[in-house]
């Protein structure tokens, strides 16, 4: 009898602790996205140049967005300093919102209510334009020969370059010293190649964003970041440990807000109004507020170069 | 019982080994009786067994689904107060930090529960440990207003769910969740009423070829020993037949009712909860939001196809609420889009239904599993032990035909 109900028992034990064990799922690794060339430029003239203003304040374009009632501009809400979600306000701010405000200031009178922000990714800035989803992009955008292909740009408003950040006391003088450190570096950006045109040994490391960049730095996931001198600067302004490295900027970076390459007539406007804020001192006035005290140096609004 | 006329015994066969043959018919029946009571007991103790692991294997279902479900709760919690800007609201601090907690305690009673999930609940409990400093350190810089706080928010939310890093909250969640809904179903699923017939046919079997073999060599049709032995077995038999029966029969009731009630409110749960989340990133991710617009109208898919007829109207009521949120935010008024979707309370409505529902279901559900149960374990033993006294029934009887020749 006891013989039979310990077999019993042995029974239920073995039918109830017999599950196998719940298995952690494996990664499924997504598919990497394509990074899809520049096409190649044949215009050999000065990248920069944009449409005259000519005293432009009216046409198709400008109507639409009157009629409309707001401006619709694309910006970025993790670049500190240039466009930024303030999280004490949840308001975006920066160098480049101030140029989105002047904009749509000059086209009804005052920006208070008339301007509709989309942050957008990098990746948005063109297709968003083409697509006329947007009027315009203040997303610190590099004007060049081949965007010029797809959208129009203002005249240069910012002359930005690449540079890097390190940590404080990493002892990385230069671009030299990065041979054998992780450098963060947003995917799909050119910026990497510049790096390891000067230290091939350097590794890269990718993240979404430079802000995801800085997350990587924080982490002990990158020992470096690069990317145009005000974007790091705004990330060295989160972080006490962090520091650009001085001297000579990599690349040259001159930003332009970009437009749909058929409204020529907004193109026109804004460089009329960058011509405005030269002459008002709302320039300085902006870049003292939001870059000089990172970038630790004076500035002066880029001269246009017309003639497209 | 229905033994034909013994043949009179003829002359030859008194040349037979009487004595041995009846030893042998005894152990025939001895062992017919005590193998059944065995195997039927056997049979009994495992459905008893399958239904004290179908209600086990409930409550960690419902337990592993509250975890997942209460993870998003956290993680929307974590992503509107952001939304609200400045200094995180108290209360709303205060329940993320509950959240946490519950979570946190769950895992440990639920690796104590279930031996099988320690290793996947051990992977989870570093992810959500993972996800909650993500979440500190995404605080701590928003309160000092650097935006990389926004950063550190996205990335302990899109960790929390993605499928491309080993070792993420919500995939382990959702493994937990199957393996135990699996595990249930199949207990849910062990009754097995024809299986208990087998034992019980095959000794009758027996027990009437012995009597037969008896009474043709004795004048008497039927033995008493034998036949009480064929009567016992045959109702215990039959009884087993039935409580099976009627046991498999509200398993699969259960299974269609107030389990599959628990299991599909819970998934609603999650996935209200994982679209209230997607909300808040759409809106701290302004215009550009519309890859979480996408993965809520998935989330509220699941809601409106698993939630209950009670919570599906506080649903409706939320959902009421996000198209305004959506609309603002389409027509511009980004402001006021943020104002209703930080304080509306419709959602934290349907929640807090939603998980009334779960645990009344639940209960209903390893309540009827329980309640009853022992039955089956008491008539294990009965059958056992009744068994035993048929195989002694079985000797005293052909014992008697043993004196009876001697």
């Amino acid at each position: 009898m006891r013989r039979l109900v310990l077999a019993v028992a042995t029974f239920a034990l073995l039918a109830g602790c017999g599950y196998s064990d719940t298995e952690v799922p494996a990664a499924v690794t997504p598919e990497p996205a394509k990074v899809t060339p520049a096409p190649p430029c044949d215009d050999t003239g000065d990248p920069t140049r944009s449409y005259a203003p000519a005293g432009v304040t009216n046409g198709p374009t400008i109507a639409e967005i009157r009629e409309r009632g707001f401006l619709r501009a694309g910006v970025s809400a993790d670049s500190y300093l240039l466009g930024s979600r303030n999280p004490f306000t949840g308001q975006i701010e920066g160098f480049d919102i101030d140029m989105v405000n002047a904009i749509a200031a000059a086209i009804f009178g005052t920006a208070q209510g008339h301007v509709q922000l989309r942050v957008i990714s990098a990746a948005d800035r063109i297709p968003l334009l083409q697509s006329s989803e947007l009027d315009i992009v203040a997303r610190n955008m590099t004007i060049n020969c081949s965007r010029w292909k797809d959208i129009a740009f203002s005249a240069e408003y910012f002359r930005s370059g690449q540079k890097v950040l390190v940590a404080q006391d990493s002892g990385i003088r230069s671009v030299a010293d990065l041979s054998g450190k992780r450098v963060c570096a947003p995917s799909g950006t050119t910026s990497l190649d510049n790096i390891q045109q000067i230290a091939p040994d350097a590794i890269p490391v990718t993240a979404g964003n430079h802000t995801g960049c800085l997350l990587k730095f924080q982490n002990g996931e990158a020992d470096a970041i690069t990317g145009d001198d005000t974007v790091l600067a705004g990330l060295a302004a989160q972080d006490p440990y962090a520091e650009v490295l001085t001297g000579e900027a990599l690349t040259d970076e001159p930003y332009g807000i970009g437009v749909n390459e058929d409204d020529v007539d907004l193109v026109q406007l804004i460089n009329g109004v960058l011509e405005d804020m030269r002459a008002d001192g709302s320039w300085q006035a902006s870049y003292k507020k939001w870059l000089q005290p990172s970038l630790k140096a004076p500035a002066t609004q880029p001269q246009p170069v017309y003639g497209r | 019982m229905t033994v034909t006329q013994a043949p009179p015994a003829k002359a030859e066969k008194r040349t037979e080994d009487v004595p041995g043959l009846l030893s042998r018919w005894q152990l025939f029946a001895v062992l017919a009786c005590l193998v059944f009571a065995a195997l039927t007991a056997g049979i009994q103790a495992l459905s008893w067994n399958a239904n004290r692991q179908a209600a086990n294997n409930t409550e960690q279902l419902v337990r592993v689904q509250n975890i997942q479900s209460t993870l998003f709760r956290a993680d929307a919690l974590a992503t509107t107060a952001f939304l609200t800007g400045g200094l995180e609201p108290p209360e709303q601090r205060a329940e993320y930090d509950e959240a946490i907690e519950t979570v946190t305690r769950q895992i440990a009673e639920a690796a104590e529960a279930q031996p099988a999930d320690r290793d996947a609940l051990a992977a989870l409990n570093t992810a959500v440990t993972d996800y909650n400093a993500t979440i500190a350190q995404a605080r701590a810089n928003n309160r000092q207003g650097f935006p990389v706080g926004a950063e550190y928010l996205r990335t302990a939310s899109t960790g929390l769910r993605n499928t491309a890093v080993e070792g993420s909250a919500i995939p382990i969640a959702q493994a937990l969740v199957a393996a135990n809904a699996e595990r249930a179903e199949d207990e849910l699923g062990a009754q097995h009423p024809y299986l208990i017939l087998l034992p019980g046919l095959a000794a009758l079997g027996v027990l009437y070829w012995v009597n037969r073999q008896i009474a043709s060599r004795f004048r008497r049709r039927i033995n008493v020993g034998l036949a009480a032995a064929f009567i016992a077995v045959g109702v215990l038999t039959v009884v087993g037949f039935f409580v099976a029966a009627v046991q498999a029969g509200n398993n699969n009731d259960l299974e269609d009712g107030s389990y599959a009630t628990s299991y599909r409110e819970s998934t609603a749960r999650t996935a209200a909860n994982d679209a209230k989340a997607n909300e808040s990133l759409r809106l701290i991710s302004r215009g550009s939001g519309q890859v979480y617009e996408d993965k809520w109208v998935v989330a509220s898919q699941t809601v409106e196809d698993n939630a209950s007829s009670e919570t599906l109207p506080f649903w409706a009521d939320y959902v009421a609420v996000h198209d305004d949120v959506v609309r603002l935010d389409t027509e511009g008024q980004y402001d006021q889009a943020v104002k209703l979707s930080t304080t509306d309370t419709t959602l934290d409505a349907f929640d807090s239904r939603s998980q009334e529902v779960i645990a009344d279901a639940g209960f209903e559900t390893t309540d009827a599993l329980r309640s009853g149960n022992t039955g089956i374990l008491v008539l294990a033993f009965f059958t056992l032990a009744i068994g035993i006294a048929a195989a002694g029934a079985a000797t005293w009887g052909i014992g008697l035909r043993r004196r009876e020749y001697a």
